[in-house]
């Protein structure tokens, strides 16, 4: 089936000739010298590492390559560029155009029926490797279980076993229409659980990406808080230094004391910045505490209020208007100014009338029961109790 | 003594102070404990005669709203009791506030840690709000974070009853990254909606664990909320041009709020939106805030002992406060550096010991 | 709004639920009975006499024999004959009814815990007013104050703040009738046969009767909107009925009752005082007040000098502990690790523990 991994590594781009192929990070520190592509058409794909780290291989000794179909050497054509057939022969970019470019034709090596784009730049200095590279590429797609899958560690191990026979009957050409057939027979028997892993092994990719996207966002604020902060630590430094100034004009206290007393709280601040740029823990280690955190004390719904007050909503009903002398001023706004500043009359109205209907059936207290509140000072009977003097 | 003193000195034995954790310009915060029980509690001592008018205005203020707020989501004025001439308000103790939170990199916020925090923020507000109070200085700073999780809206040094028949109120308040166009337009009348744009911009900020709209000067906060929302226009907000300090700072699209909060529900973004509405009279109301779908959906909110907490006690301190203006916060500040669980994590990390020549 | 709640955030049950009103502070700590009310204040004032005399007579003995002090129906007049004035000053003023209607009250509950013999009602007057001021953000500096007052100084004014305020236990929040007055105003237009145009004349009348009720103990013992329907009543009975029928109290017969009481207490009690009376009041005031509070007096400086010893013990025992920290360490800060185990800087300057 066709794999969504790294894009349709088939397909051809086409690029502007002689610009440097937009691929990928050398990560290596001593890149060796760029090989430009002289075809006007790109061969992407290959031993490509989808994450885009690796990059093409590059002979060192430039100058002992040889092209096997037409023996031409780097010292006449710089430029020169070896690729890979899917039989595993190398040839030049030049022998290639010029074999396969009006269609498919046999391989001048081992006559096995090639098309153009069958060609690969290389990965690997030795091409058995590129080779088994490419296998095991092939096969870890189609066999992808893991410990999980079984229930118990030999019958994983003899799955690995059989992968690997596989594998290498594959690389080595042994019984390959026998060893095809078997894993057309796995595919069809294992079909739902290899899709499974597959979306596994997406998920995480996809998680691993976007904990790196808020690192890198977490990195990018902090460095802007950063230098918002030195930018006020400098201001702060400069008022202290003015304030210590003032305060020792208008303070009649220990000079000394006063500059000590600001370089404290200079110290203070200072450290305590510094303090709160320590290192950040990993997000993916707090996430899954809290996700354990939260089966001992379960998250309750919403509810809007939480107190055990009402407003008298039950008491009246706020009109739309009233016929308010009080209220004049915003009457006469004309031009709005009360009303663009957010000054709601309605709100006034309302506080009124509620004020209005506030304690209307309180009863007053008579006697001198208990439970209300004593003026302090004074006894049970309403004495005052006697103080010192 | 009176029996005025003398009720003041049975108050005062009750509370015991333990050590100093701040101070400020016009009071001192101490850390102790309820006598009898052990409660861990935090005393703001006010100096009083600092101020040549009398009692200052902003400790009147606290006093008179904490006094008469009594709520989960609010901050607990336990007592008040005087001592000389220092007046001393014994709050709740609470060791961090939401802007720490934010700040502190370790910490992971969960879309469920953010509808918990923003629905606790509501609920205090809509209760403000229902005694017809105005807390006009909300921010992640102001929002304290007690040790059993829950959030408590503090320091009402600026609060202010609102719906009197049209009184004129001052223009400068809040601190500026959380103020609303409206405030900045220097509009002298206003209401609630003021408080509502501060827990849409605390609301980004948790998303974005960065502030939303964070300005330079009064101008510049303007920009950089037509930058973020787009130019209002008249139809949009009628009446705007008309406010005392309006000036034109450029006009501006309106990008769509998706862009930026990638992570963010269907839901919460309608919420955010509604939110950060222009027109104050359009703008969603705390109670309706509270029935918002957003906070009915999946997944339910964090339960407040399972929220994020800072992960070590130091002190931040944040960028908004310069002078030291301390609530009744009684936040730590050690003299010492910090160490400790810092250093032995960079020990681990010693990159000394690579042997030339390998591969790095 | 009769919806039940589900279950709420913190599990706990379907309460029912409270009114807003008995949040407040002033439900909570300010609501006394009638025979409450008369019970502390004839104590506050056996108790004033009883301190007072004794200072006298340490002074002279035997001299308080002669003094006729005040009894505590004299000191409520007193303090009515102030709240009246406390009214005309603030129109002078011209704050707005929130500041006066809030002020009177300060001044009232100043009394419940405190004695004019101890504190003159004319200076706490304007404490009172200044407070008010300022907890119902209409703050005028000291400076403007006490300029439109002649022969007030900022210390006048101030140095009775902080007893005020404490006398308060700085509860400053006041609930009023007045507001509740235009609550009824705009509410009664709900009902259904009223005219729309309602005469203006009828508002009018009931806040004048607000007003009246504010030299009465109404405030203290009834709610605001209690008091304003009583008001609204007397302006006009009809309407008032129908609206509080309407409001289908819980208890309507006890409703009627409530606003008929309040409304003799207001014909009685909501007139201003006998000049005369209180002028007789005063003049005994100065016989008979604490000398401790009198400024100048022997027994004012006696307590000073007492009080005075007592903080000079207290900073030479600071400056001890300073001065030993100092010269075991830099001061420049290279000993802020506490090694000596208090603080080298002195945040704390006027600590009074």
């Amino acid at each position: 089936m066709a794999t969504t991994r790294a894009g349709g590594w088939l397909q051809g781009r086409t690029v502007r000739k002689g610009g440097a192929l937009s691929s990928t990070n050398a990560t290596r520190s001593s890149t060796p010298q760029q090989v430009q592509s002289t075809s006007s058409t790109i061969y992407g794909g290959g031993v490509k590492d989808p994450s885009g780290r690796t990059a093409e291989f590059f002979v060192r000794q430039s100058m002992d390559d040889q092209c096997p179909v037409c023996k031409s050497d780097r010292y006449l054509n710089p430029k020169l560029r070896l690729l890979v057939s899917s039989c595993y022969h190398k040839m030049c970019e030049s022998c290639i155009d010029r074999l396969f470019t009006l269609g498919p034709a046999p391989c001048p090596i081992c006559n096995k029926t090639l098309r153009k784009l069958a060609f690969t730049p290389q990965t690997f200095e030795d091409l058995t490797v590129e080779k088994e590279v490419a296998v095991r590429r092939r096969i870890a797609k189609n066999f992808n279980k893991r410990r999980e899958d079984f229930p118990d560690l030999r019958g994983f191990n003899d799955y690995l076993e059989t992968v690997e026979e596989i594998t290498f009957n594959l690389i080595n050409e042994i019984d390959l229409p026998e060893t095809e057939a078997r894993i057309q027979k796995y595919k069809a028997e294992n079909a739902a659980l290899t899709e499974l892993n597959v979306q596994r092994e997406e998920a995480y990719v996809r998680a691993l990406r976007e904990q790196e996207d808020q690192e890198r966002r977490e990195r990018e604020t902090r460095a802007f808080e950063l230098q918002r902060e030195e930018e006020e630590e400098r201001l702060l430094r400069e008022s202290d230094k003015r304030s210590i100034i003032d305060k020792l004009e208008t303070s009649d206290k220990d000079a000394l004391k006063v500059i000590a007393k600001a370089k404290a709280q200079a110290l203070k601040r200072s450290t305590a910045r510094n303090a709160s740029n320590s290192t950040a823990q990993s997000s993916a280690l707090l996430l899954r505490s809290r996700a354990a955190q939260s089966n001992i004390v379960p998250d309750v719904p919403h509810a809007p209020f939480n107190d055990e007050y009402h407003a008298y909503e039950s008491m009246f009903s706020l009109k739309s208007t009233y016929n308010d002398f009080m209220s004049d001023a915003v009457r006469k706004d004309r031009e709005g100014i009360m009303r663009a500043g957010g000054y709601m009359v309605e709100e006034a109205w309302e506080r009124a009338i509620r004020c209005a209907v506030a304690g209307l059936d309180l009863s007053p207290l008579v006697g001198l029961d208990d439970g209300i509140p004593r003026l302090p000072g004074l006894d049970d009977s309403g004495d005052v109790v006697m103080a010192s003097a | 003594m009176d029996a005025v003193e003398q009720e003041n000195s049975e108050r005062q034995k009750k509370w015991l102070k333990d050590k100093k954790i701040g101070e400020g310009t016009y009071a001192v915060v101490y850390q102790g404990r309820e006598a009898g029980t052990n409660r861990k509690i935090a005393i703001k001592k006010i100096k009083v005669g600092q101020f040549k008018d009398g009692l200052d205005m902003s400790a009147i203020r606290e006093v008179k709203f904490l006094r008469e707020l009594k709520h989960k989501n609010v901050i607990e004025l336990l007592d008040v009791f005087s001592a000389k001439t220092n007046l001393n308000l014994v709050l709740e103790f609470l060791d961090s506030d939401l802007e720490m939170i934010i700040k502190d990199r370790s910490l992971v916020f969960l879309p469920s840690d953010i509808k918990s925090w923003v629905a606790m923020t509501f609920r205090g507000l809509e209760f403000c709000h229902r005694n017809w109070i105005l807390h006009r200085d909300l921010k992640p700073n102001n929002l304290l974070i007690a040790s059993d999780g829950h959030l408590k809206l503090a320091d009402f040094g600026l609060a202010r009853e609102y719906a009197d028949p049209g009184y004129k109120m001052t223009h400068e308040v809040i601190t500026r990254w959380y103020r609303p166009p409206e405030l900045l337009y220097g509009a002298k009348y206003y209401g609630s909606a003021v408080d509502i744009w501060s827990v849409g911009c605390i609301f980004a900020e948790l998303m974005l664990r960065i502030p939303y709209l964070p300005g330079g000067s009064d101008i510049d906060q303007l920009k950089t909320i037509f930058r973020a929302l787009g130019s209002p226009t008249e139809e949009e907000w009628p009446g705007h041009t008309k406010l005392p300090n309006y000036v034109t700072v450029g006009q501006f699209p309106k990008p769509p709020l998706r862009d930026l909060f990638t992570a963010a529900s269907a839901d919460a973004l309608n919420l955010l939106n509604k939110c950060l509405i222009y027109e104050p009279r359009k703008r969603i109301t705390a109670k309706e805030a509270l029935h918002h779908p957003y906070f009915f959906a999946l997944p339910y909110p964090t339960h407040p002992s399972k929220l994020p907490k800072c992960s070590t006690k130091q002190d931040t301190p944040p960028l908004g406060e310069m002078d030291g203006n301390l609530n009744g916060k009684g936040r730590k500040r050690k003299l010492s550096s910090p160490d400790g669980k810092v250093r032995s994590i960079a020990r681990k990390l010693d990159f000394g010991q690579v042997v030339a020549g390998s591969d790095g | 709004m009769a919806t039940p709640q589900a279950q709420d955030s913190e599990g706990s049950e379907n309460l029912p639920k409270r009114p807003l009103y008995e949040s407040s502070t002033q439900y909570r700590n300010w609501r006394f009975s009638f025979d409450r009310l008369a019970r502390t204040r004839a104590s506050m004032n056996r108790a004033a006499v009883a301190a007072i005399r004794t200072k006298i007579d340490a002074g002279e003995p035997g001299s308080s024999s002669d003094i006729a002090f005040l009894d505590a129906d004299e000191e409520v007049l007193l303090v009515k004959f102030y709240i009246a004035k406390m009214r005309q000053l603030s129109h002078f003023l011209q704050f707005p009814e929130e500041v006066e209607a809030t002020g009177i009250s300060y001044l009232k509950r100043f009394y419940l815990k405190n004695t004019v013999m101890d504190w003159h009602p004319k200076n706490v007057m304007l404490t009172a007013l200044y407070l008010s001021a300022k907890t119902c953000n209409s703050w005028i500096g000291i400076e403007h104050y006490v300029a439109k007052i002649p022969q007030l100084q900022p210390s006048d004014v101030l140095d009775l703040e902080f007893l005020v305020a404490q006398s308060l236990s700085f509860e400053f929040a006041v609930w009023h009738p007045h507001r509740a007055l235009w609550g009824i105003w705009l509410d009664v237009q709900s009902l259904p046969d009223t005219p729309v145009q309602l005469d203006i004349s009828i508002y009018n009348d009931a806040l004048k009767y607000v007003q009246a009720s504010r030299l009465t103990d109404a405030e203290l013992v009834y709610t605001p909107s209690q008091i304003a329907i009583a008001a609204f009543s007397l302006a006009s009975p009809g309407i008032a009925s129908r609206w509080l029928e309407s409001k289908n109290a819980s208890n309507d017969s006890m409703n009627l009752n409530v606003v008929e009481e309040i409304k003799t207490m207001i014909h009685f009690q909501g007139r201003p005082v006998d000049i005369e009376a209180v002028r007789e009041i005063d003049r005994r005031l100065k016989l008979c007040k604490n000398p401790e509070k009198v400024p100048g007096s022997k027994a004012y400086i006696a307590k000073k000098a007492a009080e005075e010893r007592k903080a000079e013990e207290k900073r030479y025992k600071k400056a001890a502990t300073v001065q030993t920290a100092a010269e075991d360490g830099d001061p420049f800060g290279n000993e802020l690790n506490n090694t000596h185990g208090g603080p080298l800087v002195d945040y704390d300057d006027d600590d009074d523990d």
